[in-house]
């Protein structure tokens, strides 16, 4: 029998922000992007969507891995920059984490790029 | 290939989402203890493991759900099994089904479609929902079960009306 724990882990989600050009960069500083947040991060991001941010490029660099819900959080980010004709990139994407959007085939409804500096190129 | 009989072990489910990626990486370190497991397998097993756990954590209340590994080369079967009551669709029949052998279109929540084959009046198996050109305007946004479905080779529920067993049931040729 395999017993874990229970962990004193951040449960709240950890973002740092800044603007580069317009584009407003959000580092995702959490390394597990989870059911115990997807909630609050889309909710945190939609706050920002409604304070007028609409290009943003989300950085995963510190994230090593992502599930369901937090796809769905993702997913509905996306939605919500749909009308208001923003744009969104994902970028710094762990091996894992590529595979899960591969195997989802949201790498095609996505923007997703290697770096920092080729995501703000896509603005 | 290290065994030559079926290898079963019982994982008692944690309960709080942080420990999940832990408890996969245990896992998985369990059954590499016991059969060679390739990158690509690694993967699709710690998909499953996260989502089937996920879910557990999400809509069991039993608190002796438990992840079944039963290892008899080359399959892995991997069981997620909880007491409680069984799936419920938004539309569509209910379990038990009527009529079997068939496909039909089911709502597990708002934005949660999947087509599923009915294999008996208590089992269904997950049917690969992908389709080409999805706008995004209709993407769900729910995940677990087309995961779980995607990263398998066959992923099946099934209800036991006596013992009140939910079962999904997930097979992985290693």
């Amino acid at each position: 029998m395999i017993a874990v724990s229970s962990s004193s882990k951040e449960k709240t989600m950890k973002l740092s922000k800044q603007t580069i050009n317009d584009v407003l960069v959000i580092v995702i500083e959490n390394k597990e992007a989870n059911l115990s947040k997807s909630e609050q991060f889309k909710e945190l991001i939609f706050q920002d969507i409604e304070d007028g941010a609409q290009q943003l490029v989300i950085s995963f660099q510190h994230v090593e891995y992502l599930d369901s819900s937090f796809l769905g959080a993702l997913v509905a980010i996306l939605k919500k920059l749909l009308p208001l004709k923003g744009k969104l990139v994902l970028t710094q994407l762990n091996k894992d984490i590529l595979n899960l959007f591969a195997l989802t085939r949201l790498d095609k409804i996505f923007n997703i790029e290697s770096t920092l500096e080729t995501s703000l190129q896509k603005f | 290939m290290k065994q030559i009989t079926p290898i079963k072990i019982g994982l008692k489910i944690p309960k709080n989402p942080d420990d999940i990626q832990e408890y996969t990486k245990e896992v998985i370190e369990t059954l590499s203890s016991n059969v060679t497991i390739t990158e690509d397998n690694r993967r699709r097993i710690k998909l499953i493991l996260v989502e089937l756990v996920t879910n557990s954590i999400k809509h069991s209340e039993d608190p002796n759900a438990e992840i079944r590994l039963t290892i008899n080369h080359p399959q892995l079967t991997i069981e997620k099994v909880d007491v409680g009551l069984q799936i419920k669709f938004r539309s569509a029949e209910q379990i038990p089904f009527e009529e079997v052998n068939k496909t039909i279109k089911v709502d597990f929540t708002k934005l949660n479609s999947l087509n599923i084959k009915i294999i008996s009046p208590y089992r269904f198996k997950f049917l690969d929902a992908y389709r080409e050109n999805m706008d995004i305007e209709h993407l769900p946004e729910h995940f677990g079960f087309y995961i779980i479905t995607r990263a398998s080779d066959n992923f099946e529920y099934h209800h036991n009306p006596w013992s009140k067993e939910n079962t999904f049931i997930v097979n992985i040729k290693l």
